[in-house]
């Protein structure tokens, strides 16, 4: 045993070489992201980026069905995309062990919104999931689930949140073994096929009703290894009121019994099923116990139902109401907890924070993002169009200053949104704006459903070669996979292919990407524009990108201090000051949007 | 033993450098280390905050509970006020006074409050510590960059939990060889800053 600094992240990618993974898949999406590009560092390890996460889900899981252990690594948003492949691959189970990581963020720290996934994974699809407390945890559960996930033959999933995947601790690991397992794809249609097939052995039983009853009949043998798991563990205390850690609540809630200053009652519990033996040995003589968890009241519900059926009069308390329902565990949350808890009090309620100034996100200066989206505001605000908006960078296009986009949903959204509005009558121009990656992601459905239900959209695709937001992770449109080069699928072939007419302009003009947009407009069907210009962040670095750098200077002779640059651009390089414009030479990269902005003819 | 520190600042100024640097040295002074980041698309302009967490025990939680931070590290005025309630009643803040304006107060459609506004406050907080200008300072050597190395000059002389020139070395260690004489020289210049500051 070595013991090293790593992140959150490395840890479960260690965990998951050390545990033999062979395919790991994936699409980037924060917390997560790391994971797929740190397992591909280790020799043997193939890893890739799928399209989506249901197509990373799909490849890891074949993979495990060919004898080789896989893991498919996905934040919660992912999830939902591959919930249809969850809801059966639970029922076939799976050969090698296999891992889902599948990333939560209490809080929206950096997602479209917050959810527990440990819903979807554990209550409906019924697999087995470890939630870790720390970042040693989140390696030790990793290999551990690689074994139970192959004796159980069920897929195994890691529900690390934001604070274990971007935390760094010390963590004491292992060697990586040597790949020693033979790829073998052994066909048994039985477990494989799901399909309403009228099993003849099961006295005509349709399969799935007879994969449902194997699954069921799994929990049991779930809950046994739970009850023994290291991962759930009583501390005694004296008291009358207990305290449960789920995951990094735990991590808080130790935090908080130090500054308590006294020994707590704490049952520490990581994994679902819940080790029922456990909790009632815990729960038996107690009054009274408060759950914490991220961030619904999962194990809260869990412990009711148990109380209930072992007739065990105990008040259970947390996210179900006595703590905040929403949100982010702190240590500070779950102190004032305990300390309500003990003395019998409801949860005060929170005080109302303090405004401090919102430092808003905002594209680069640079971004060939904000090009498109002054070009794009500039075409709507002529003929009152409105723009379905879609994931990626772009989406600050969202906030002000440049308050474009009128909805954000999930990846791909924006193109069936877009003419499920002209469908429902409105009688002006809609358009879908939308990145490369998500476009490869879930929009080409997206587009053919609107080409083939005679839509009338301008659909705009942002492609800069890259996605931006989670890193610059290559996609299906990038000149590389995670591997190796690639030709690039090019959007605006693929649209052609489909049928919609293809528009191109190279969003650092302002004008001709205007005047492409009006154009599309004009025209009927569903018109594609693909805005081609590199990520600057991205590929700046490599001395590649879409634009003829120049000196821009505000001409201060010309400028009557107006604003309208930073009032509808909102480029972190320009301000005001002194009743005049005022260029920032250190941050601004001299892509010239800016003078396209200016009526006077002040920036140049 | 237990050393709490929180680094508050805006995506750019080298934040993150200056928390692993001193993660790593406590690290090698045989610490217990755990920390992170919150960093909502600091390349784009965000908000960054690292928490470094360094005991002789057992760390459980990465995040700094509020109140217990021992330094609070405001590489930038207002990011300082946002994270100012992390600091411990007995704890030391160090808070470059150079503001980073917002892009919604750049618009007018907000404020950005004044330094003299941001300082009356965290004052009246009757917390301890250091305003000083670290970016100009900085500016002053030929390189804004630079910022980050004077606070973490300046931090050592706030703090004894590790020796300075262990911070510079390591420091040194992760940077390029080209920059070396200039931080050692923003280092010096930030240490020299606590205590004679106006």
């Amino acid at each position: 045993m070595r013991k090293e600094f790593m992140l959150g992240n490395e840890a479960i990618a260690r965990g998951a070489a050390e545990a033999g993974v062979r395919v790991v898949a994936g699409y980037p999406g924060t917390p997560a992201t790391e994971i797929v590009d740190l397992c591909g560092g280790y020799p043997g390890v193939y890893a890739e980026w799928s399209a989506n996460e249901k197509h990373a889900f799909e490849v890891a899981t074949a993979a495990s069905l060919t004898n080789q252990r896989s893991m498919a690594v996905m934040k919660h948003n992912g999830t939902n995309a591959a919930a249809d492949f969850l809801m059966h691959v639970n029922f076939t189970g799976i050969r090698a062990g296999m891992v889902l990581i599948t990333a939560d963020d209490p809080g929206g720290l950096s997602s479209q919104c917050e959810e527990d996934t440990r819903i979807l994974v554990h209550n409906y699809a019924h697999l087995p999931m470890f939630d870790p407390s720390s970042v040693q945890e989140a390696y030790d559960m990793t290999k551990a689930a690689f074994e139970l996930s192959e004796k159980t033959e069920l897929v195994f999933a890691l529900r690390p949140v934001m604070r274990i995947n971007h935390a760094g601790g010390m963590v004491e690991y292992g060697d990586v073994a040597p790949q020693s397992r033979p790829a073998e794809f052994v066909i048994d249609r039985k477990r494989f096929v799901m399909s309403a097939v009228v099993e003849k052995e099961s006295g005509g039983e349709l399969r799935p009703k007879m994969r449902h009853r194997w699954l069921n009949a799994k929990q049991a043998e779930l809950k046994a290894l739970m009850e023994d798991s290291p991962f759930n563990r009583v501390e005694k205390a004296p008291g009358e009121v207990g305290f449960i850690g789920c995951g990094i609540g735990y991590a808080f809630l130790k935090e908080a019994e130090r500054i308590h200053g006294a020994k707590l009652p704490i049952l520490k519990l990581s994994t679902l099923p819940l080790p029922e033996g456990k909790v009632l040995d815990f729960v038996r003589g107690l009054k009274k116990v408060v759950v914490f968890e991220e961030v619904e009241p999962v194990v809260e519900k869990l412990i009711k139902e148990l109380c209930f059926e072992h007739k065990i009069v105990l008040e259970v308390l947390g996210r179900g109401g006595y703590l905040p329902s929403e949100g982010e565990l702190s240590t500070n949350l779950v102190l004032t907890a305990v300390e309500a808890a003990l003395a019998g009090k409801d949860y005060p309620a929170p005080a109302q924070g303090q405004y401090v100034s919102a430092r808003t996100r905002t594209q680069c200066p640079g971004c060939s993002h904000r090009g498109l989206l002054v070009a794009l505001k500039e075409v709507v605000r002529k003929n009152g169009g409105v723009v379905t908006g879609d994931i990626g960078c772009h989406d600050a296009g969202t906030f002000e200053p440049m308050n474009l986009q009128a909805t954000i949903y999930c990846m791909g959204s924006s193109i069936p949104m877009a003419y499920g509005i002209k469908k429902a009558g409105f009688d002006k121009p809609v358009y879908a704006l939308i990145g490369d990656s998500t476009f490869f992601h879930n929009g080409l459905t997206g587009l053919a459903s609107a080409i083939y239900n005679g839509a009338d959209i301008t659909v705009v695709i942002a492609y800069n070669s890259t996605t931006a937001m989670t890193g610059f992770q290559p996609h299906p449109g990038s000149a590389n996979n995670l591997n190796q080069p690639v030709t690039p699928i090019e959007p605006g072939a693929v649209a052609a292919a489909m049928g919609a007419k293809v528009f191109r302009c190279n969003p650092y003009n302002v004008e001709e990407t205007a005047r492409v947009i009006a154009e599309a407009t004009a025209e009927t069907g569903v018109k594609v524009v693909v805005a081609e210009a590199l990520c600057y962040l991205k590929f700046g670095r490599e001395g590649k990108i879409s634009y003829t750098p120049r000196q821009v200077a505000v001409d201060v002779a010309v400028c009557n201090g107006c604003g309208l640059c930073v009032r509808t651009f909102g480029c972190p390089s320009i301000t005001l000051s002194e009743g005049k414009a005022v260029i920032e030479p250190s941050s601004c990269n001299g892509c010239g949007v800016c003078v396209s902005v200016c009526k006077r003819g002040a920036i140049k | 033993m237990k050393f709490d520190l929180v680094i508050a600042g805006v995506g750019g100024q080298g934040n993150i450098l200056a928390s692993q640097v001193v993660a790593k040295c406590a690290m090698d002074a045989g610490y217990n280390v755990v920390n992170t980041e919150t960093k909502g698309a600091a390349q784009r302009g965000g908000s960054v905050l690292s928490h470094v967490r360094i005991a002789d025990g057992e760390i459980f939680s990465p995040l700094v509970p509020a109140g217990q931070a021992d330094v609070l590290l405001g590489f930038e005025p207002l990011e300082a006020l946002r994270y100012i309630g992390l600091l411990g009643k007995k704890g030391t803040f160090i808070i470059n006074t150079a503001p980073v304006p917002t892009i919604l107060a750049n618009m007018k459609v907000d404020e950005y409050p004044s330094t003299e506004q941001i300082v009356a406050i965290i004052k009246e907080k009757g917390l301890d510590g250091h305003f000083l200008n670290a970016t100009r300072a900085a500016k002053d050597l030929g390189n804004v960059l630079l910022t980050n190395v004077v606070m973490l000059g300046a931090f050592t002389a706030v703090s004894s939990v590790l020796q300075p020139d262990v911070i510079l070395k390591k420091l040194l260690t992760m940077v390029d060889e080209k920059f070396h004489a200039d931080d050692s020289r923003a280092f010096a210049v930030g240490r020299g800053l606590i205590g004679k500051e106006g």
